[in-house]
């Protein structure tokens, strides 16, 4: 697995010339990224590519093998990297599994013939892996858009049009990418494998999975509950899929739903039930260990929203810390005499700017309170950005943000890594995801 | 698929806490074994699903007058067990996973089981604190803790009954579905009042 997410040397089979074609894309990706390693293109019409003479096949073993050929041409190219001895072959052609039972023999064959020869292999049907190196990303995909900068984020996904939607999503929020790897149809390397060597990364800290169904069910359970790192499932496919003829109460209640449940549970998984909750949590889970409390203060100058997230806390699990007399006091000096200073603290927009920092301060430190969701709407004034980033940074205690039109204090929180989300359920909804079980 | 009876699921489930009951395949057994109960019984025609909404149950039976109706309604035998009442009716099941493999529920029986669908769910064998923490998870968590003074249900017993189906589902490949509906809650303590075993013909 190692040869897959840091390969030294790689092979393009499938190295085209015309730029329209998948290959010729990888092979650009391979050579324009981060990727300081041994490039081999290798195309039987042989000729030139991107500055690289082909090769018909390969002569000596590469790490890992890149294979974007016509379906018909790829078990040959298997066989062709197999042979050569490489590590690990990754099969990007599409056209196998997904097709039928011919397309699912040529699919077993490959995985086959990869086993004889100790090749790990990845997909059909998959878009490759992205990995950081030391000087940015090995980029053996057909994404030719990655993430602004390396981080600590591992993406498993089953389906390669969701592994498009993260990388966008990461570029988007500014999320760093440590691996991303597109199982497709998974004929030998499973979402598993990659899940256990992740959970060994030292450069991942937390993983998300995209999954439609689980190819070796208990084996996930297990290796999932041993890893060390949060790991979040966003799982496809709930109802559809298990749609049974039930012949017990018991088949119908359980459905596809409760065997997913009952294993997520067993293996502490942080499960979303939609791509936004999914992403939400990857965020915050890149900025923090997953070690926050349960009793949360809501800050805000935003009566209405706070309400909302005040809501949505409740429907977390979630408590709203009674606050000490003394941060009451506190609070009452600092804000005007119609500020809320009960739990949602809604200091409002008439608060002097100065009171701020020493406000934020007292909430964070309240004994009581283990965690924050900010709220503001509309009032940029740069001592609230800079007391709640202040208090955290002093208290250590978790913060999630909702903001509305506040670029700088937007900006403030951003530079001091606090996670910010597009709505106050949300932002109350990614912090009970740094909420241990 | 083939539904087994109750008598014969109850059978494969083995050693299950249950009211005193028999399977009668005369009236005269049946009067026999309701003399040695000292209240009223219930009455059950054999080998057909949906009992209750085709007439198949007698509470409170006067043998005499229905042993034979039930006969008829079903294999030719009529089950007859002791009546008994309790605080609460849970639903307990266990199935096979393709991905998973065997998997329980537990939660709120009887007939809101499917209105509320108030299951939890567990993988077979659970672990240790599983269930316990399973029932918190239901919207009748208080219920299991013990409602208006009534006694906790007793988590131990309830999954010995867990673990019976988990070990039926584990030693036959063919046993596809298992209910175990109602187990009736008496003093906290479980009564497995039905049965039904599903194996894949």
């Amino acid at each position: 697995m190692d040869a897959i997410f840091r390969p030294r040397s790689v092979a393009v089979y499938g190295a085209s010339r015309n730029p329209a074609k998948l290959g010729h894309r990888l092979l650009r990706n391979v050579l324009g990224g981060g990727f300081e390693g041994e490039v081999t293109a290798v195309n039987p019409a042989g000729g030139e590519v991107l500055g690289l003479a082909t090769v018909p096949g390969l002569e000596r073993p590469v790490d890992l093998a890149l294979i974007s050929v016509p379906a018909v041409f790829a078990e040959a190219a298997v066989v062709d990297a197999a042979r050569a001895g490489c590590a690990a072959a990754i099969v990007l052609a599409s056209g196998f599994g997904e097709t039928g039972a011919a397309g699912r023999e040529v699919e077993s064959r490959m995985a086959a013939r990869a086993r004889a020869a100790c090749m790990r292999l990845v997909g059909p049907n998959c878009m490759g892996a992205v990995s950081r190196s030391a000087t940015g990303f090995f980029n053996g995909s057909y994404f030719w858009r990655l993430p602004q900068r390396p981080g600590n984020i591992s993406l498993v996904s089953q389906s390669g049009a969701f592994g498009g939607m993260f990388l966008a999503e990461s570029r988007r929020r500014g999320l760093g990418l440590a691996r991303f790897l597109s199982v497709g149809n998974s004929a030998e390397v499973v979402e598993t494998d990659a899940l256990e060597w992740l959970a060994q990364d030292a450069a991942t800290e937390v993983i998300g999975l995209f999954v439609e169904a689980f190819k070796q069910g208990r084996r996930f359970v297990e290796v999932a509950r041993a890893c060390p790192k949060p790991v979040v499932v966003l799982k496809a496919g709930r109802l559809g899929a298990g749609a049974r003829a039930a012949a017990s109460h018991t088949g119908s209640l359980v459905g596809s739903r409760g065997a997913v449940e009952a294993a997520f549970q067993r293996a502490g998984i942080i499960e979303s039930v939609t791509s936004d909750d999914f992403f939400d949590s990857l965020q915050v889970l890149s900025a923090r260990r997953r070690t926050a409390g349960r009793r949360i203060a809501i800050v805000t100058i935003s009566g209405g929203p706070s309400v909302l997230a005040a809501d949505a806390a409740e429907r977390a699990g979630l408590e709203l810390a009674p606050l000490a007399a003394k941060t009451v006091t506190e609070l009452r000096r600092l804000a005007p005499s119609f500020a809320a200073t009960g739990n949602p603290i809604d200091l409002t927009p008439q608060c002097p700017p100065d009171g701020f920092q020493p406000a934020l301060r007292a909430v964070f430190s309240d004994p009581a309170v283990e965690g924050v969701v900010a709220v503001n709407c509309g009032l940029d004034v740069q001592e609230f950005g800079l007391g709640l980033a202040q208090a955290q940074g002093e208290t250590g205690k978790p913060v999630t943000a909702f903001l509305l039109d506040v670029p700088r204090i937007e900006q403030q929180l951003r530079s001091a890594g606090l996670p910010v989300l597009p709505s106050p359920e949300r932002a109350v909804a990614a912090y009970a995801a740094l909420v241990p079980p | 698929m083939r539904a087994l009876n109750e008598w014969e699921s109850k059978l494969l489930l083995g050693e299950l806490p249950k009211p005193r009951e028999t399977l009668t395949r005369t009236l005269s057994e049946a009067l026999v074994f309701s003399a040695s109960v000292a209240g009223p019984v219930v009455a059950k025609a054999v080998g057909l699903a949906h009992k209750s909404d085709r007439g198949a149950v007698v509470l409170d039976a006067d043998l005499s007058a229905c042993w034979q109706r039930l006969a008829g309604l079903g294999d030719g035998s009529v089950l007859v067990a002791e009546q008994v009442r309790g605080e609460l009716e849970l639903v307990a099941g266990g199935l096979r996973d393709a991905q998973f493999g065997p998997v329980l529920t537990i939660g709120l029986g009887g007939v809101a089981a499917e209105v509320f669908r108030d299951v939890a769910f567990l993988l077979s064998p659970t672990e240790p604190g599983e269930l316990e923490k399973a029932t918190a998870r239901l919207l009748s968590a208080p219920l299991f803790r013990g409602w208006r003074g009534r006694p906790p249900v007793n988590l131990g017993a309830l999954g010995s009954i867990l673990a019976a189906i988990g070990v039926l589902l584990e030693a036959d490949p063919k046993v596809s579905e298992v209910d175990v509906n109602p187990i009736l809650i008496r003093d906290g303590q479980p009564l497995v009042l039905d049965a039904l075993v599903v194996k894949d013909s």
